[in-house]
């Protein structure tokens, strides 16, 4: 990437359910990466590993445990005024992934892609508003028309497209999509990628995309991470992940991963990944450690002189 | 090869407030001894209303089937009696629903979930029934099953549910297992072993089954044959080898061309305009036509029949009419069409082309 302004710094970032008590989950446990401007960060990994959980935490939806989110160096956690907060907000937005229950179904589609207008106060007039209403929907693909339904009357793939306009409205510089596809069948899944790619082009947006497809996040994604268990466990740009995966759990999730070709399905080799294969002794600190330019694994230092080695090659 | 059951020009409706919805319109299909068949298509497509019918699952107060029949052990479902299928459902052909959360009772141990059909169908003593039981928990790999017999659902996780659903389905031995979406709502990586452990088990208690799926990654892997359907109908159908490698009808092409594969580089996905018919008042011709880029006129007039490719390959698009101007699929399809000729030996461009009825409608072969 030419350009590589940090946009967005995750710091030790750390989000604990139930904390202190019995039965305390840390479903984000020290996880650290940066977004920059511009790209398509993807974050994948079986569900409960906390991806979601992350970019909920990210955009506020849940207050950390510990650790910073720095958006453009100022720390989103943290105390803020009630302006700062609404600032901030109309920054950062999010597409859902049920577009069933992510939609109200007593409002319109107007009153539902205009409540940040009204929010935010981004329309003069009645007629303004309702000018960005359709504006929207029409960049998204929809027309007009539409703006006076509601949700029910409207197919998976529609239901999406009015999140992805809901959540440009108030014309964001980034986007948390949290599994956007996931809901949809094959056929529309690639007409709303598509239409992701085509605004992030046009408006210059930032991703953080969610998924556990990885096809998908793979053609999607500049660089993708992998999370496991509330860590992430490797960090690259997708090309270097799928070709060269480092780390035992990334290759264990790539070769679960079925491929529409059958003959490379009949060689396929399964991995399997067992966290203790590790071995590691009390004493050796298991750090996220940077192999090549820009890959990150989560390893301790014997393990990283041996993926330096595998690496050269 | 025998054929364990077979569907003939299958036509279902649902008598909605809105009118009749023509949800299977003319589905035919054999299902051979040992295979795996796989059905592709996406919601509304008529993929799990097909499989419904043959368990004869459907509800009764709205759903009719108008026409056709299902023929299995030279019976044909379609006629039996209440009394008559609880003796084939979960006997005889048995079934794999998608959600592991909702399928299994959550007020009843694991163990007697195991046995009611053991009890139910082989008039097994509860003693027998348990021991059989506890070899279906070791055989579809779940760990301590003598303490897991006595524990209920909600003790297990996703994975593990969904291997309880199949050792319930498994019971009795069937001889067709109809799997909708078992895999959907799992993790790529217990997906992988879920697949895995139904291949196994295929092998060793020789089973025919039926796979439904949208995902055509888990179709590569477990399937035989494929049959890809649309508005309620086949569209295409063949070896999994000829659906992948030498696709005929342009939605077929738009469903392989829209899944990114590990070489798709940064150009716009291809995808299918549009959206599915509506059943209520399906188009008169071809009902992929609004959203086909290579529509012809007749495809709005006339629906297209089965055309063959091989002895087990058809398609039903005007594009394999001998009148037909010859069209250049996208380029993911060529890619693949330029592998299927050196796995098959014949050249891609030189498909027979031939006006033939479906093979589920011709007798006596």
């Amino acid at each position: 990437m030419a350009n590589k302004e940090k946009l967005l710094e995750i710091k030790n970032l750390k989000q604990y359910f139930n904390e202190g008590k019995a039965n305390e989950v840390k479903a984000v446990d020290d996880v650290s990466f940066d977004i920059f401007k511009g790209e398509v960060m993807g974050l994948v990994g079986e569900s409960g590993c906390g991806k979601s959980t992350t970019g909920r935490t990210i955009i506020r939806l849940y207050d950390a445990t510990g650790g910073e989110v720095l958006y453009n160096g100022t720390n989103v956690h943290g105390k803020k005024s009630k302006h700062q907060l609404k600032e901030f907000n109309r920054k950062m937005q999010m597409i859902f992934q049920d577009p069933y229950a992510s939609l109200n179904p007593r409002l319109k589609i107007a009153d539902v892609i205009a409540e940040g207008i009204d929010i935010h106060g981004l329309a003069k007039s009645k007629k303004e508003r309702m000018e960005q209403v359709y504006e929207l929907l029409e960049t998204v693909g929809l027309n007009r028309e539409h703006a006076n339904r509601y949700p029910h009357e409207f197919s998976g793939g529609q239901r999406q497209r009015i999140g992805i306009a809901r959540a440009l409205a108030v014309q964001p510089e980034f986007i948390i999509a949290d599994e956007p596809i996931s809901a949809l069948d094959v056929s529309i899944q690639a007409q709303v990628v598509n239409l992701m790619k085509k605004l992030q082009k046009e408006k210059g947006l930032t991703y953080l995309f969610i998924a556990h497809d990885l096809s998908m996040v793979k053609y999607i994604s500049d660089r993708i991470g992998v999370m496991y268990y509330g860590k992430m466990v490797e960090l690259a740009s997708a090309e270097d992940l799928y070709k060269n995966p480092l780390h035992p759990y990334t290759q264990s999730l790539l070769s679960a991963i079925p491929v529409p070709d059958p003959i490379s399905e009949r060689s396929r080799k399964r991995k399997s990944y067992d966290p203790a294969s590790h071995n590691y002794d009390n004493n050796e600190s298991v750090e996220f450690r940077e192999v090549t330019p820009g890959h990150f694994v989560l390893c301790s230092e014997k393990e990283f002189n041996q993926y330096k080695v595998i690496s050269k090659h | 090869m025998e054929k364990i059951l077979q569907v003939k020009d299958l036509n279902i409706s649902f008598h909605t407030f809105s009118g009749e919805v023509k949800a299977i319109r003319g589905v035919s299909f054999d299902l051979l001894k040992g295979e795996t068949l796989a059905i592709v298509g996406e919601s509304g497509s008529g993929k799990s209303v097909t499989t419904k019918a043959i368990m004869r699952l459907l509800p009764e107060h709205n759903s009719e089937i108008k026409k056709g029949e299902i023929l299995f052990n030279g019976k044909d479902l379609t006629k039996l009696t209440d009394k008559q299928m609880q003796k084939i459902r979960g006997h005889d052909i048995s079934m794999i629903f998608q959600d592991p959360m909702t399928s299994l009772n959550p007020t009843m141990k694991i163990g007697n979930q195991i046995m009611e059909p053991l009890v139910k169908h082989q008039n097994m003593s509860s003693h027998a029934a348990k021991e059989r039981a506890l070899e279906l928990l070791k055989l579809v790999g779940i760990p301590k099953p003598e303490i897991r017999i006595n524990q209920y659902p909600h003790q297990f996780s996703g994975g593990m549910r969904q291997r309880v659903v199949i050792a319930i389905a498994l019971a009795c031995n069937p001889k067709v297992l109809i799997a909708d979406e078992p895999t959907t709502a799992l993790d790529v990586t217990i997906q992988a072993q879920i697949l895995e452990l139904m291949k196994d088990l295929q092998k060793k208690i020789d089973t025919s089954i039926i796979f439904i799926t949208h995902d055509l990654g888990v179709v590569a892997n477990v399937a035989d044959r494929v049959a890809v359907m649309y508005g309620g109908k086949i569209i295409e159908i063949g070896t999994a080898d000829e659906i992948f490698y030498n696709p005929q009808h342009p939605y077929t092409w738009g469903l392989i061309s829209s899944m990114p594969d590990m070489e798709t580089d940064d150009d716009e996905l291809f995808s299918i305009p549009g959206t599915p018919p509506d059943l209520l008042d399906p188009p008169k011709g071809d009902a992929f036509a609004p959203r086909n880029p290579y529509v012809m006129k007749i495809d709005l007039e006339q629906e297209p029949p089965f055309f063959k490719v091989s002895d087990t390959h058809y398609a039903a698009t005007w594009l394999l009419h001998p009148d037909a101007p010859k069209v250049e699929p996208p380029e993911a399809v060529k890619r693949r069409q330029s592998q299927f000729s050196s796995i098959a030996g014949t050249a891609s461009g030189d498909v027979r082309l031939e006006k033939s009825n479906f093979p589920g409608t011709k007798e006596g072969k």
